[in-house]
């Protein structure tokens, strides 16, 4: 399965997100995206770079000295949940997704990370 | 529904909203308690099809005046109280690359908690020209509005995720802000403070690890404020974020800000289902 058809089985099984994204978190580019949002490039280069800032100082280096790195940020704000997932072995590659606070968060956080495994292991 | 309606409806909408007239001649287009004024101040421009002036006031006092016809924002006209609108004053066409700036003027001047006024009046210069400028739908597309509600978005009463309950926590809790999300978490949340703001001091938790966060926000908490705006929509905007390495399971780290109020705490197990319903909570 391709990156389109993994982040297109996400979205299908999710409707509440709104949007699921790779990005390549070292060069700053999302380089592939799906979910019925509409977005201009520059909204896509935003999403990149909060999903950097999330993996950043200070809450990274909290967290890093009391459990360890992270490699998973959820950022709530008044309408919507972004997602943001590292991969475990490759950290430069991520999910970046926008979802409806009604989605099954858990559900949702353990079916990216496979989806990310899987696209981490094929490229 | 039809998408085809949703213009429609949003009009019919608007029309049918009593409008406030403030000393002046304007008309109030958000009240402090809506949460997106910027989405108010975008479906104004978005209505506005002939060359009209407008003059967008805030009740903390900056203003931003702009040209705008057939659904663009042809041009800046006037700022006060603004900083970075230099360049927009300066061209008389704005263009992709003004866009940026434009939206933190707008940002500047639609506060959270202000009330935001619109002056409507003929436009400055060149107005029947609406083939240039930026359209306002590439700018509410970039703020991520719908530019077509039907409804008020920003009734704090009446959120767009109310299809979901509240789980008996967020009930029980019958609090607002960061107290009431703390309580809704529940014991999930194993150790939290609170800084700034009317519920500044409030903790929970072994004191060890309370003693442990009080460090790191006495240390950090402007750089954690510029984190947090580097998130939002608008500096100062509402926020909750947790930070773990699986989230599901193990230790993370929340960090929410509503107003002048910042929690910081550590969750224990799963952070994600008792967090996001504890956020939603706490927004009403």
């Amino acid at each position: 399965m391709g990156v389109n058809e993994s982040l297109g089985a996400v979205v299908k099984a999710f409707p509440q997100a709104r949007l699921v994204a790779f990005a390549d978190l070292s060069s700053r580019m999302i380089l592939s995206s799906m979910g019925p949002l509409s977005t201009t490039q520059e909204y896509l280069d935003r999403l990149c770079d909060q999903a950097r800032t999330s993996f950043d100082d200070p809450l990274f280096s909290l967290s890093v000295e009391a459990f360890g790195e992270p490699n998973a940020a959820v950022v709530m704000g008044p309408d919507t949940v972004r997602v943001f997932l590292r991969s475990d072995v490759e950290p430069a590659d991520a999910l970046c997704c926008i979802c409806d606070h009604g989605i099954d968060l858990p559900a949702f956080v353990a079916k990216i990370r496979t989806t990310l495994e899987s696209i981490t292991h094929a490229g | 529904m039809n998408r085809g309606t949703l213009p429609i409806l949003a009009r019919l909408h608007s029309l049918q909203t009593s409008a406030r007239i403030v000393p002046g001649g304007g008309r109030v287009i958000s009240e402090a308690t809506d949460r997106n004024p910027v989405a108010q101040m975008l479906r104004v421009m978005n209505e506005t099809m002939l060359a009209r002036s407008l003059r967008f006031v805030s009740a903390a006092g900056p203003s931003l005046t702009l040209d705008v016809a057939g659904r663009r924002v042809l041009r800046v006209t006037g700022a006060e109280g603004l900083t970075g609108a230099e360049t927009c004053l300066a061209t008389d066409v704005l263009e992709d690359e003004h866009k940026d700036e434009l939206i933190k003027l707008f940002q500047g001047v639609a506060l959270v908690r202000e009330e935001l006024h619109v002056f409507s009046g003929p436009a400055g210069r060149g107005g029947e020209e609406v083939s240039i400028g930026l359209p306002v739908a590439l700018l509410a597309d970039l703020l991520l509005v719908d530019l077509n509600v039907t409804e008020p978005d920003d009734d704090p009463v009446e959120l767009p995720e109310v299809v979901v309950p509240p789980t008996p926590a967020e009930i029980a809790a019958g609090e607002t802000g960061l107290s009431g999300f703390a309580s809704a978490v529940g014991p999930a949340l194993v150790a939290w403070l609170i800084d700034g703001g009317a519920e500044a001091g409030r903790t929970d938790g072994p004191e060890e690890m309370v003693s442990h966060l009080q460090g790191f926000l006495a240390d950090e908490r402007d750089s954690l404020e510029r984190q947090f705006d580097s998130l939002s929509a608008a500096p100062g905007d509402a926020i909750c974020m947790i930070l773990g390495a699986m989230l599901v399971e193990g230790h993370s780290i929340v960090g929410a800000r509503i107003g002048p109020s910042i929690l910081l705490g550590v969750i224990e197990g799963d952070a994600t289902t008792a967090t996001l319903g504890a956020w939603r909570a706490a927004l009403r």
